[in-house]
């Protein structure tokens, strides 16, 4: 599936996220399944196909690890963690430092120091978005793939802190 | 004046909403376009959700159920609402009242079995005795009842909101959509109207609190965020007049429930008057008020949560609702306004603000006039599969807008290896141990190869319910497999099909008979969608193509009059193929046409 073309946009790392959800929204009135309750079963299995397929799509687009993954499937270049070339050594220390860091402050309970390395992430993770744009625009899309590999790192770190604040958060009750 | 309503044996069948609640249960329908709940001959709108089983079989719903529960605790299951979806050997199951349980067995499905007068009964069918109930008030009242809407917590997961949909299957009902309580609350209220806006949802019931903040976008709602606490309500306040101003603290379950009875009554007769006196115990409002605080402060705390997660402050929300009917309490009112600065929305009962809701949207489902609003629900959770060291491969993050699908392929760790196990998790963590499991099963009959060879896709599909299907096949050999899911905590499709023929069994219902209701509401739902089509869409048809449907419309209109199933099936197949093309063609245009709908907005937006 090439989730730009379901959603009719032109194939791009930069996208304008705004304007795209309203098409979602105008493509899900469309297809929602509620709008075929009283549709025959072949009807209502065709829409709800379609819908599925306009929300992966819009799943897909809005979130840069999985936009660039569609980005490389477009151009023919492998992806996934199997495939990709190994993270680099440098990446992998750092990464593991953060790790314990992180695994410290929650231990400690302290959300200011989650906060903070979380920032820290964050903005790594704007600079590599970054990296991808201009080298996508550049056309340069193979070598891009180590570079996708950190945003999938840092995505990981962040989901991990998203998951403490809930625990915290639900614990302190 | 009011008009006479005549009973006509013809009258298109009604739909109804349905709220499921913890202590109490309720159905509404819309007349007049105006959604109103039904009562029984006492004008009683509320069932209590409390089911009691006899010695002969006999199932009292309701009040009547609510009588005999001190009596006989353990065959009267109270809040069943709390057990759907749960394991049998969690530990909050045991805690969760005087039952007697069915351990399960090794390899069966782990759901919670409750054991009442020698049967074995799971909380689907418990739920759907209650449903059953208000099926039974619905017919009295409409005669003829059409789809359903069921309304669940907008927190509820995977397992949960399978078994309330199970639950209104074995009841008989033609459940069109499980619906989130906070939405439903919102349709009642109408807010649907303004296209725009942030609401807050307040929620506080007999023994459960929730806060939810919605947004709704050009006529789209979303739940933005969720909260609450499951142990805490009307009943807490009850407890707390029996122990300070009563000063009951312990005693016999007589005793106890007096007290409670008591404190009740009290807490009732506060909610108008500044001071009540009952059997010359005194208690002013002012004292009340006091002592709820603290449960009071418990709400607030989820509450400033629920608005953090949303990423929003109190100032921005366009209206908060009241549901629940200990929020008729004034110092909840007080309370409430303070925490979010404005005046809550409580004109609509918040016993039935659920309900009417529920009965709106499956108005607005069965009816034509479907074009303004339109409910997109995300996941709640985040699903994922088990891969090698118990570590979560997430393939469908939470806030996902559902229906939705999402495949993973997976690789043999081990030389001629012919079996792969799938375990599907539902949480946020990476760790499988820190989230819940959905469901687990084996895909057997691999021929071996070497590791890192077969290569397996999984794939996950979530319906518009929020309900999740699981599909794998081993792509190499290009073996199909179809795997039969069993769910970890809820029933499959065999056990459902097992549960109907034992309400055969029981003589509540007659299979057939049922069969063929559903057969012919399908046969006329598609004859009139069908019908509809030809009409509005005529030059969307191709040669030839007319005399072809509407040859196959005679036929289901045909079938429809008679009594076999088995036909009416085919017949709705064959109609369904004939105008297979004619669909296609008409969604190709609809979906054309709301790209083109978004293009003319944004002209207008670059003009404007």
């Amino acid at each position: 599936m090439n989730p730009f073309a379901v959603l009719g946009l032109e194939p791009s790392f930069d996208v304008d996220l705004a304007s795209i959800e309203k098409t979602h929204r105008e493509l899900s009135r469309t297809l929602h399944p509620d709008r075929y309750v009283g549709a025959g079963a072949a009807e209502r299995r065709m829409a709800l196909g379609k819908a599925v397929e306009v929300n992966e799509a819009w799943r897909a687009v809005r979130d840069p690890v999985r936009r660039a993954e569609a980005l490389f499937e477009l151009a023919n270049v492998p992806v996934g963690e199997r495939v990709e070339p190994k993270p680099t050594t440098a990446l992998l220390m750092d990464m593991m430092e953060q790790r314990e860091a992180l695994a410290e402050a929650k231990a400690a309970r302290d959300m200011g120091r989650v906060n903070a390395l979380a920032r820290t992430i964050e903005e790594r993770m704007a600079a590599t978005e970054r990296a991808l744009s201009e080298g996508f625009r550049r056309g340069a899309t193979a070598p891009l793939v180590q570079t996708l590999g950190e945003l999938r790192f840092y995505r990981r770190f962040l989901d991990e802190v998203s998951a403490i604040e809930d625990e915290i958060a639900h614990g302190a009750a | 004046m009011a008009l006479l309503e005549i009973f006509d044996p013809k009258a298109p069948p009604k739909p109804i909403g349905i709220d499921l609640g913890t202590t109490n249960s309720l159905v509404a329908f819309v007349q007049n376009e105006r959604p109103q709940a039904i009562a029984d001959c006492d004008q009683d709108f509320l069932v209590p959700s409390v089911v009691n089983y006899g010695p002969k079989g006999e199932v009292l719903v309701g009040r009547l159920a609510v009588a005999r529960a001190a009596l006989e605790p353990r065959d009267t299951i109270v809040s069943v609402k709390r057990f759907m979806g749960r394991g049998a050997n969690d530990a909050e199951t045991r805690r969760l009242g005087p039952y007697e349980f069915v351990p399960a067995k090794a390899g069966e499905s782990n759901v919670v079995r409750f054991r009442v007068r020698g049967r074995e009964l799971t909380p689907v069918e418990v739920s759907a005795d209650i449903l059953r109930a208000l099926k039974r008030r619905a017919e009295d009242e409409l005669t003829n009842i059409g789809g359903v809407v069921i309304t669940v917590p907008a927190y509820f997961d995977d397992a949960q909101r399978q078994a309330t949909k199970d639950a209104g299957r074995l009841a008989g009902l033609d459940v069109l959509r499980l619906l989130n309580e906070p939405t439903a609350a919102a349709l009642a209220y109408g807010l649907e109207k303004k296209k725009n806006g942030l609401f807050c949802v307040y929620d506080l019931g007999g023994g459960t609190f929730d806060v939810t903040i919605l947004l709704l976008e050009d006529g789209v709602f979303q739940v933005k965020s969720t909260g609450g606490d499951s142990a805490l309500g009307g009943d807490d306040m009850d407890r707390l007049v029996a122990e300070e101003v009563l000063n009951v603290r312990g005693g016999s379950p007589t005793e106890i429930r007096a007290a409670l009875d008591m404190a009740r009554q009290m807490k009732h007769g506060l909610t108008d008057a500044s001071e009540v006196v009952v059997e010359d115990t005194r208690l002013t409002r002012e004292r009340f008020d006091a002592l709820i605080q603290p449960l009071l402060d418990r709400t607030g705390i989820a509450c400033r949560r629920a608005l953090k997660d949303a990423g929003i402050k109190p100032e921005q929300l366009d209206g908060v609702i009241l549901v629940g009917g200990s929020t008729r309490v004034p110092a909840v009112r007080a309370y409430v306004q303070k925490v979010f600065g404005k005046e809550p929305l409580a004109d609509i009962d918040p016993e039935q603000v659920v309900a009417m809701g529920a009965a709106v949207q499956a108005d607005l489902l069965a009816g034509d006039a479907q074009d303004d609003v339109l409910l997109l629900d995300v996941l709640p959770l985040s699903l994922g599969i088990e891969v090698g060291g118990g570590i979560v491969d997430k393939i469908l993050p939470r806030n996902t807008t559902i229906p939705t699908g999402a495949r993973a392929t997976y690789t043999t760790q081990e030389d001629k290896q012919t079996g792969f196990e799938i375990h599907v998790v539902q949480g946020e963590r990476e760790l499988v141990q820190d989230c819940r499991s959905l469901a687990r099963f084996t895909l057997k009959g691999i021929p071996p190869m070497a590791a890192g060879m077969a290569k397996l896709e999984v794939e996950l599909k979530v319906d518009a319910d929020g309900l999740l299907a699981v599909h794998a096949k081993e792509l190499v050999t290009g073996i199909e497999q179809t795997v039969e899911v069993k769910p970890s905590y809820g029933l499959d499709d065999e056990a459902v099909e097992k549960m109907l023929l034992d309400a055969l069994d029981h003589g509540e219902e007659d299979l057939l008979a049922r069969r063929i209701a559903e057969e012919r509401v399908e046969a006329h739902r598609i004859v009139a969608a069908t019908k509809k089509a030809l009409d509005t869409d005529a030059a969307l048809l191709g040669d030839g193509e007319r005399p072809k449907i509407e040859a196959a419309i005679r036929a289901a209109e045909d079938a429809a009059q008679g009594t076999e199933p088995h036909r009416m099936h085919s017949a709705i197949e064959a109609l369904d193929l004939a105008s297979k093309e004619f669909a296609t063609r008409r969604m190709n245009r609809a979906i054309a046409r709301a790209f083109e709908g978004r293009k003319v907005d944004d002209v207008a937006t670059e003009v404007g």
